[in-house]
């Protein structure tokens, strides 16, 4: 547990994810790699990982990865205890 | 009146400048008091045009601002009508204008703020075969449209035109804003290279928006275009912008151009415009329209019939037999609510929730999966005309 909450990152939520996170807009989730941090996310809210990633582990082209202000090319991108991993989908509503 | 040429350092191209008149002068003399705008900046606005692409909920505030602004030319797309849903948001129209052409009330609205503006309406749907001819005209492009569809249409026209281009989206809570400058900065494809499948981001009609958070972003629309034309401040370019209205939160997130960008890219397969499809990758999804759905409902039940809708749309009507599983329910229970091994029939209000049901029934192992095209709407208007839809 303790390991758990020193690795812990904070997670906001695209809009047209948040069914999969009971509404919340901000969670945690745990993981030193965006791979890692998605699993947790899967963990804690099935089905929110095919979401955004497919079946050939690439991010889909609608959905960006961001840790802080940088954009994740992959999901081997490293995630530091207290950084903000952003999950944005692009929207269409106007 | 005269008018004269300048350069503006942000747009690509040259417009001209109008010269002030007396009452546009007491009009505008809180613009021309700041030293940032004044009276060049002002002259520039009167002799922009700037097309907004959806009088919308966020057409409506950006339009409002830019006639107030005094831009001197603005033109609309819009084919639809005032409904009496879009009054939730659309601050440009009343419920007098309810049925009435969004395009000729918003020019009736604008006019009554501004007589001093010109506007042109394009009283149709973007498409392929306009957007080029339409877009050409104006200086400065405006993204108000509800569909990925016209969203992707008007930045690769934009981008094959060398405009400058305004974008913001919203659902829900949140928006989005961005800034496009031909040579400077990249482009939508660039940050989302393709839409996403059919049903995988609901829109407004499906998700539902706070009222107020396109006033939020459409008014964003109006400051950059504004910024644009008179070259002050720092564009929104290279930079996407998101806003939660629930946390009233803003962060910025930047991208940059992709060498392998599809249209802005250094060798872009994109060179001209060309219609396509609202889904890019629907995969293997099998559809069902109202009428073959209902023949197969006078058969020997064996399909579950799936109502995804949030329960007050299911409350209003639906179809018979149809257990309601709101989607965000559906997708986050566990285990899957559904057997997986009989075959199924997703519902909803307009067929993109139900296809987002079907992918994620599929990636749970079911076998049997249809999705009602069209939804609810389909069937009232083919199978039962009483059906309450909401």
């Amino acid at each position: 547990m303790g390991d758990h909450r020193i690795m812990s990152c904070t997670v906001r939520v695209a809009s047209p994810l948040r069914s999969y996170t009971h509404n919340a807009a901000s969670v945690s989730a745990t993981g030193s790699t965006l791979h890692e941090v998605l699993a947790d996310l899967e963990r804690q809210f099935p089905g929110i990982r095919f979401r955004m990633i497919d079946e050939q582990e690439r991010i889909r082209q609608h959905i960006r990865l961001y840790v802080n202000t940088t954009m994740a090319a992959d999901l081997s991108q490293a995630v530091a205890p207290g950084d903000t991993v952003h999950l944005i989908c692009a929207l269409s509503g106007g | 009146m005269t008018s004269f040429i300048f350069a503006d350092p942000w747009l690509c191209h040259t417009v001209h400048r109008m010269s002030l008149e007396p009452a546009e002068l007491a009009r505008y003399s809180r613009h021309l008091s700041l030293r940032e705008v004044g009276v060049s900046g002002q002259e520039k606005l009167k002799a922009a045009r700037v097309l907004v692409i959806g009088a919308g909920g966020l057409g409506s505030p950006a339009l409002l601002y830019l006639a107030a602004a005094g831009i001197g030319t603005l033109g609309i797309v819009d084919f639809d009508t005032v409904d009496i849903s879009n009054l939730q948001r659309q601050v440009l129209f009343t419920t007098a204008d309810i049925g009435v052409s969004k395009a000729q009330a918003a020019r009736d609205k604008l006019l009554a703020l501004n007589p001093h503006l010109h506007i042109e309406l394009h009283a149709e749907a973007l498409t392929a075969a306009n957007a080029l001819n339409i877009l050409a005209g104006y200086n400065v492009i405006v993204d108000g449209t509800d569909r990925f569809t016209t969203r992707y249409l008007v930045n690769d026209a934009c981008v094959l035109l060398h405009k400058p281009l305004v974008s913001a989206a919203i659902h829900r809570f949140e928006g989005q804003a961005f800034t496009y400058v031909p040579k400077r900065s990249p482009c939508y494809r660039c940050l989302f290279p393709e839409p996403p499948p059919e049903g995988a981001v609901p829109n407004c009609a499906e998700a539902g928006v706070l009222g107020v958070l396109p006033g939020v972003m459409g008014t964003l629309q109006a400051t950059e275009v504004i910024k644009l034309i008179t070259g002050m401040g720092e564009p929104l370019l290279g930079r996407l912008l998101t806003y939660d209205a629930l946390d009233l939160r803003f962060a910025e997130l930047k991208f940059v151009a992709r060498s392998d960008c599809a249209v802005c890219g250094t060798q872009p397969s994109i060179t001209a415009l060309h219609d396509s499809p609202e889904s890019c990758d629907t995969g293997s999804l099998q559809q069902i329209s109202a009428t073959e759905l209902h023949a197969l409902l006078q058969q020997p039940v064996t399909h579950q019939l799936i109502d995804v809708r949030e329960p007050h749309e299911y409350a209003a009507g639906h179809i018979k037999g149809a257990r309601n599983i709101p989607l965000g329910t559906l997708t986050a229970a566990v285990p899957a609510p559904i057997d997986t091994s009989k075959p199924m029939v997703f519902i909803c209000r307009g067929g993109g929730r139900s296809t987002q049901a079907c992918a994620w029934a599929v990636s749970q192992g079911a076998q049997q999966v249809l999705n009602l095209q069209g939804g609810t709407l389909a069937w009232q208007q083919a199978i039962e005309p009483d059906m309450n839809v909401i």
